[in-house]
């Protein structure tokens, strides 16, 4: 080959390698980007009217005064709408029975729609579930709402090639003629009137409990339960594994059995944990019982079990990078070995040994597999530090899944499912973020 | 430490070695050390404990339907009385989304690795670390909820062009890559200077023009593709290919940085270029470390549960063709997370068994490959020490 060639191919080798790096880096801010914009929207956004009514009868919060002259403003624009939907009730009895059932089926479409908006109408039953106690709370769901009510949505199929594409067409249409047709301008232009948006700082998703599965209200069951769990995993875990790293690495001899002992770590650490689950049903739950059924216990002991061979090599990399001085010096001046182990290494050792502990919490905060069977619920209200042996918690990343996947309603709680993200990613990544910077301090340090 | 007060009254006899001290003192050894052995042991039991647990609710399904359905039928009807318990499909899917991540991610991971032990100053290495520990830090329901939300939605409204842009992305240099390099080979003669170089730029704009119609032919084709459905094996080997990464990474460059200087510095002095250094030196060093790493990367992939679980489409079945990453599939995992909650009502049916069968099935690959990987590592590290 030419020179030129070679060189060509050297450079484009080295561009791949940069390529794939700048490619990682993409990967991670095109997963991580989404769920934050989308995260923030949880906290922050455009509140309506119904927000602000239900923060002040479920919450307690916010000012009665303001909120009161605020419903007495949006219901002054409201009650025109319920009027003409009483005009148009009186309509329909007087049409004939044929021309009345052409419109019955759009008109109730036109009353989901509006109920969905502004909560129950005059004449409707009161609701007992929540979700249809208050109309929409977000600005932007509001929007959505007048939508389907200005609009039909139909779906064309004439190219039988193609994918059958969806088009709109005004409901107006339906109404020509009849009492109801002002209703769709009257609504177009008074939306802002009868819901009354406002920029919203929603602190309370994080420290709200949740309200008719996660319609309204916050994460905090969630949160905590996350909280029980990792914390739970990390009091059995850490002192095992910091022990068992000193013993592999200031006590085991260099035989079979000590090299048994390490596959058994490597071999742990690869087990699939969904497999932990199923170890975790069958064992702490089926045959020593150490609950009844699903516990926060059973579940912290599958995460320890999990996240113990992170611990173990975490702690022993940070016991071997503690200079050899350190230890002679303390042999030399007399000390037995496990006074030396106590009082020089260990605390030489210890911001390496809470570095892997950090990674290791946040692992433990981050996994779904081992809670399915041992310890989550979908629905459930935070618990008590008493009830961690007997009951079973919701948490955020068994949660993440269920809303996302199993909730009923899942496509409009997208903001709830976001928020929930967020919170794990941000949890997650803040006690990285903290054992990078401890890391770097100690590296630091041990060059001087 | 705290500095021990020199005055401090101390007693007479504290450095006196009596008999009894020492023989107190021995057995304190013991047992000190005894009770690190068995805590130390303790992963070793646990791993015992699993193995049992699983196989002990496994042995059962066995018994009760054999071997035969269980490998070979695809027939996976869980729910039905008798019921049917296939597999097949559901291993066939396991298999399908690890060799798609681990095309995705063996490639990018191993160049990644390069670039970082050897091509990246210091300095730009330290920034480069933490997006990888990043990229594993972030939990597995995360990538699921981004792979279900996000990525699906995407993939089914723009799948076509998004598959074309990314041929053109990514085939495009390599193919005018190897359009210069073919056309440097065809055309190495004795002839002069002059008319090699009038033939070699007639063969390169003959090639290129070739392969620009091979890109657009390929990259139209990719274009009109229609995704029916944005949950399939396709995304899911995207996103578990992001999850294999920074495992690959990492224990590749370990593996390269082992290979010491001399052989790098052997093979400068013999006038090869950084990237034929590597190709034919250091690769080949490292080769047995960087399998140890894709067996690694791989057992991610095959372990994940959320992603595939949320993303996958769940329906077991072999694709049409067999090939077809479009279509939806179900793996090992999502069926074991998915089935646990109805058949944890009939503790003790065939429905309940055959998932630890499956778990037990998991347990055994990853117990494999890791030995395998733990192995070659050893034997990778006694070769480089030459011995």
């Amino acid at each position: 080959m030419d020179l030129g060639t070679r060189k060509i191919l050297d450079r484009s080798f080295t561009a791949v390698g940069i390529t794939s790096i700048l490619l990682m880096a993409a990967a991670l801010l095109v997963v991580i980007v989404p769920i934050f914009s989308g995260g923030i929207g949880a906290i922050f956004f455009k509140g309506t009217i119904e927000h602000r009514k239900l923060q002040y009868n479920e919450f307690g919060n916010g000012d009665k005064e303001v909120m009161q002259r605020q419903i007495e403003e949006t219901n002054a624009y409201r009650s025109r709408v319920f009027a003409m939907l009483g005009e148009f009730d009186a309509e329909l009895e007087s049409m004939e029975p044929a021309e009345s059932k052409a419109l019955r089926s759009s008109y109730k479409k036109v009353r989901e729609a509006l109920a969905h908006l502004f909560g129950p109408l005059p004449g409707d039953p009161e609701p007992i579930l929540t979700r249809y106690q208050y109309g929409t709370t977000r600005w932007e769901q509001a929007e959505e709402a007048l939508h389907d009510l200005m609009y039909v949505s139909k779906w064309d199929y004439s190219d039988p090639t193609q994918m059958a594409k969806q088009y709109f067409v005004p409901r107006t249409d339906d109404f020509k003629g009849t009492k109801l047709a002002a209703l769709f301008p009257y609504m177009e232009e008074n939306l802002v009137n009868m819901m009354l948006p406002e920029q919203t700082f929603y602190w309370g998703f994080i420290t709200d409990r949740s309200l008719d599965s996660h319609i309204f209200g916050g994460i905090w069951a969630e949160i905590q339960g996350t909280f029980f769990l990792a914390v739970g995993a990390m009091l059995f875990a850490f002192p095992l594994g910091v022990t068992a790293a000193i013993y592999f690495t200031e006590y085991a001899k260099d035989n079979i059995f000590t090299s048994i002992l390490r596959s058994a770590n490597s071999t742990l650490a690869g087990v699939p944990s969904i497999v932990f689950g199923l170890f975790g049903l069958a064992f702490f739950i089926n045959t020593i019982k150490v609950s009844e059924s699903k516990s926060v216990i059973a579940g912290s002991l599958t995460l320890a079990i999990m996240i113990l061979p992170t611990i173990i090599r975490a702690a022993e990399e940070a016991i071997l990078a503690v200079p050899k001085t350190y230890k002679e010096a303390s042999l030399s001046l007399g000390s037995t070995k496990w006074r030396t182990i106590v009082t020089v290494i260990l605390p030489a050792a210890l911001p390496g040994i809470i570095t892997g502990g950090i990674i290791s919490l946040g692992r433990a905060a981050g996994e779904t597999a081992p809670i399915i069977f041992t310890a989550a619920v979908s629905v459930g209200a935070t618990i008590g530090l008493a009830d961690v042996f007997s009951s079973p918690t919701p948490a955020l990343s068994w949660n993440i899944y269920n809303l996302a996947s199993e909730h009923e309603a899942a496509n409009e709680i997208r903001h709830v499912q976001y928020g929930m993200v967020l919170a794990l990613i941000s949890i997650v990544l803040l006690l990285n973020l903290s054992a990078i910077l401890l890391r770097a301090r100690i590296s630091k340090k041990l060059k001087g | 430490m705290a500095e021990a007060p020199l005055n401090s009254p101390q007693k007479p006899d504290a450095f006196v070695m009596t008999p009894e001290r020492l023989r107190r003192q021995r057995i304190a050894k013991f047992l000190g050390e005894g009770f690190l052995l068995v805590v130390a042991s303790f992963v070793a039991i646990v791993v015992l404990f699993i193995f049992y647990f699983v196989a002990v609710d496994a042995i059962p399904f066995f018994q009760q339907r054999g071997f035969g359905e269980f490998f070979t039928s695809t027939g996976w009807y869980p729910a039905d009385e008798p019921g049917e318990f296939g597999a097949l499909a559901i291993m066939y899917g396991s298999g399908m989304v690890t060799i798609g991540s681990a095309l995705i991610a063996v490639p990018l991971g191993i160049a990644a690795a390069i670039c970082l032990s050897d091509v990246l100053p210091f300095a730009v290495r330290q920034y480069a670390k933490p997006v990888i520990e990043m990229l594993a830090a972030i939990p597995s329901v995360a990538y699921g909820f981004f792979a279900l939300v996000i990525f699906a939605p995407l993939l089914q409204n723009y799948g076509g062009p998004l598959l074309m842009w990314t041929w053109w992305l990514i085939a495009g240099p390599f193919v005018f890559l190897a359009v210069i390099v073919v056309s440097d080979l065809v055309t190495s003669g004795s002839q002069s200077t002059d008319t090699r170089k009038t033939i070699r730029w007639t063969v390169t704009v003959v090639f290129g023009v070739i392969a620009l119609f091979f890109l657009y032919y390929v990259g139209r084709t990719l274009n009109e593709i229609q995704i029916l459905s944005g949950t399939n094996a396709l995304n899911v080997s995207l996103i578990l290919s992001f999850m294999a990464l920074p495992t690959i990474v990492s224990v590749s460059e370990d593996s390269l940085q082992a290979v010491g200087r001399e052989l790098r510095e052997g093979s400068y002095a013999l006038g090869a270029t950084r990237a034929e250094t590597i190709v034919k030196t250091v690769l080949p060093a490292a080769s047995s470390g960087i399998l140890a790493a894709v067996i690694l990367g791989i057992m991610r992939a095959i372990g994940e549960t959320m992603v595939v679980w949320m993303a996958s489409g769940n329906s077991s079945h072999i694709p049409e063709p067999w090939f077809n990453y479009l279509d939806s599939i179900r793996t090992l995992t999502a069926t074991i997370a998915g089935d646990m909650g109805e058949a944890d009502q009939v503790t003790g049916s065939a429905r309940y068994h055959v998932l630890f069968a499956m778990g037990l099935l998991l347990l055994i690959i990853s117990f494999v490959s890791n030995l395998v990987s733990e192995r070659i590592v050893v034997r990778q590290r006694k070769v480089l020490a030459g011995e």
